[in-house]
């Protein structure tokens, strides 16, 4: 096992102990701030024993971490269906007026989706639009997401974008 | 890619939109058992740094699931190793520095909680267990982020009736510490019969000592989406039409909470722990534990009934997670915070829920008394004794049983207290004229009941 930490307290100590102008820690080790602060006054240079100057390293999650990030992409995921990963569900509720559909569909086309599915109903002047599309993989989720979230308005209409995984978690065994 | 109808679709949204559909939490454990040092001031300095070092993606990790999924997640929390083990090897009789170290962690990463100011103490104490429960009322004073709980009974232990005295005199301590905020330090803090050792809830949560480096855990919720299948019911339908909706949606929001774990976990780069499928209410209006029990079929909570009412949910919530989620775990089942629960809060006000109708729930319900207001004057004999029988209650029914009772200093019984946000509004219950001195004098331990013998 690495050294797990550095105090203020240890430098304190290697510095009385005539421990000069550099200090070796392990790579993973993690410096206190505290430490940190000491050193510097001190002009003490706090190295990682992989070489150069220590930096702060990714947390040690230790040794089940590896193996569960090996499982957890292999756990089982309700009725997997092609395309995953890519789908989207766009599920918009709005005033209705001319155009809205092409509006909301032109975009779409932009952005590199395919849309799989449409429904559309109006209710009592309000339409309430549900899209299935898949991603081409030449735009992200984020990026759709809040390129669509971005058209509308309060006053016109409001689009709200899922992963199609959230619906698969919920309706699927 | 698999199509849904738009009944499917709709149910979702409508769940996020309408129903206050969330995860309540996502709790990261860190284990904090490394932090030991001869120094408390050392303790104090790995204490923080490891829980910055680990905890600084959380709540930008978190969002990013949120946003990705549509799911909102309400809060997002830090457990860690209960402090007792962890500060043993300073020797310090005052552990206030501790707790400091972990609130100026929690504010650095922008968490809203972190709990594990814990001992635990159902068979005895330690020099550190005691050092920890005498820094208990200063550290829920002077910190705004830290929860503290304590472990006093066990069905394989037993209760520590010493302990237990010690745990009341700390509620008093506490609340009167924080008098000028309606005694909110004891909001705070929890007492447990049966600890759960990977509860992501606060403010019991912590991390056990069985846990690995550092697990990352959820908290689903949902109790209006609960309630607003069982409103779409016929008031001819029978009990076991209500017991399979309840579970059939405690299936779907169990999924939610499977996903999102899954999720998190992966993007921290960590192990998923557990999926907690609790209802845990909120002051929201129809976030309301209450709501559903009344619309089971009592006319209002603390009505007959209502335990068996809070049996059938309790029990079908369950069975809807564990079919969801292989990780089911935590405190499970319904929770019956007294001041977070709209419907609650209303029912004391009507005198339908009094404080003994609410030790029988805890029986069934998968938590505790949570939440109650009591006067702040209460004698230590009697609430010493209320925190004894739930402790009871817990160890002979091999569950867990918590209390989180808060003495509100200046108010008497029928007075109202507002701790504001989720722990919403407590009425101060009435304990009752009658203690239990000589059980209190007499001390010692409860020994173990025939349950815990099944080795």
């Amino acid at each position: 096992m690495t050294r797990r930490f550095l105090t203020a307290e240890d430098v304190r100590r290697l510095i009385q102990g005539g421990g000069g102008g550099e200090l070796v820690v392990d790579a993973e080790t993690v410096v206190t701030p505290q430490a940190l602060e000491v050193a510097n006054a001190a002009g003490v240079k706090i190295n990682s024993g992989a070489g150069g100057a220590w930096q702060v390293p990714q947390p040690d999650r230790g040794p089940d971490a590896a193996r569960a990030m090996k499982t957890l992409s292999r756990l089982p995921e309700p009725e997997a269906g092609a395309g995953d990963g890519t789908g989207v569900i766009l599920t918009v509720i709005g005033k209705n007026r001319l155009g809205v559909l092409a509006e909301i569909t032109a975009f779409l086309a932009k952005s590199g989706c395919n849309i799989h599915k449409v429904s559309q109903e109006i209710v009592e002047g309000y339409f309430h639009l549900i899209l299935t599309v898949e991603l081409d993989g030449t735009t992200s989720f984020e990026s759709l997401k809040s390129g669509i979230e971005c058209l509308g308005g309060e006053d016109d209409f409001v689009a709200r974008v899922m992963h199609e995984r959230v619906f698969r978690f919920m309706h699927r065994v | 890619m698999a199509p849904y109808t738009d009944r499917e679709i709709l149910e979702l949204v409508r769940m996020v939109d309408l129903e206050t559909l969330d995860v309540r939490t996502t709790t990261l454990g860190i284990n904090l058992l490394d932090c030991a040092d001869p120094d408390l001031e050392s303790t104090c300095e790995k204490i923080y740094a490891k829980v910055v070092h680990h905890a600084s993606k959380l709540i930008e990790t978190a969002n990013s699931v949120a946003a990705d999924y549509g799911v909102p997640i309400v809060n997002k929390r830090i457990a860690v190793t209960p402090i007792s083990l962890v500060a043993a090897a300073c020797g310090a009789d005052n552990l206030v520095p501790i707790a400091r170290a972990m609130d100026a962690a929690a504010k650095e990463v922008g968490v809203d909680f972190i709990a594990g100011f814990t001992a635990y103490v159902h068979k005895g104490f330690t020099r550190a267990d005691e050092a920890l429960f005498n820094s208990i009322p200063e550290a829920l004073d002077v910190t705004d982020h830290v929860c503290s709980s304590v472990s006093l009974a066990s069905t394989k232990a037993g209760i520590n009736m010493d302990a237990t005295r010690r745990f009341a005199q700390i509620v008093l301590e506490t609340a009167h510490r924080t008098a000028d905020r309606g005694g909110l330090g004891a909001c705070k803090l929890v007492c447990f019969s049966n600890v759960v050792e990977d509860n992501p809830f606060v403010a019991g949560a912590h991390m056990g000592i069985g846990e690995a480096e550092t697990v990352l855990s959820v908290g689903v919720s949902g109790p209006g989406v609960v309630r607003a299948a069982l409103a779409r019911l016929s008031p001819d339908d029978d009990l076991t039409a209500v017991a399979e909706t309840i579970k059939r949606t405690s299936f779907k929001i169990t999924r939610i909470g499977e996903l999102i774990g899954r999720e998190t976990a992966r993007r921290l780069n960590t192990i998923f722990g557990i999926v907690d499928v609790s209802l845990a209410p909120t002051p929201a209006p129809g976030d309301s534990v209450a709501d559903i029990l009344e619309l089971i079929g009592v006319d209002v909570t603390g009505a007959p009934g209502t335990t068996a009412a809070l049996a059938l949910l309790t029990d079908a919530v369950k069975k809807g997670g564990l079919m969801a989620s292989s990780s089911v775990g935590g405190l499970s089942g319904a929770f019956i915070p007294v001041s977070e629960d709209q419907g609650m809060i209303e029912a004391v006000r009507k005198g339908a829920l009094s404080l003994a109708k609410l030790e029988a729930m805890t029986t069934v319900c998968s938590v505790g008394l949570d939440m109650v207001a009591v006067p702040g004057d209460i004698p230590e004999d009697i609430l010493m004794g209320i925190i004894a029988d739930e402790m009871a209650v817990g160890m002979v029914n091999s569950k867990t049983t918590a209390c989180r009772i808060i003495p509100v200093p200046g108010l008497g019984p029928g007075d109202t207290v507002e701790w504001g946000g989720l722990l919403g509004t407590g009425i101060v219950q009435d304990p009752g004229r009658f203690g239990c001195a000589n059980l209190l004098r007499r001390g010692g331990r409860i020994p173990a009941p025939m349950q815990g013998f099944r080795n």
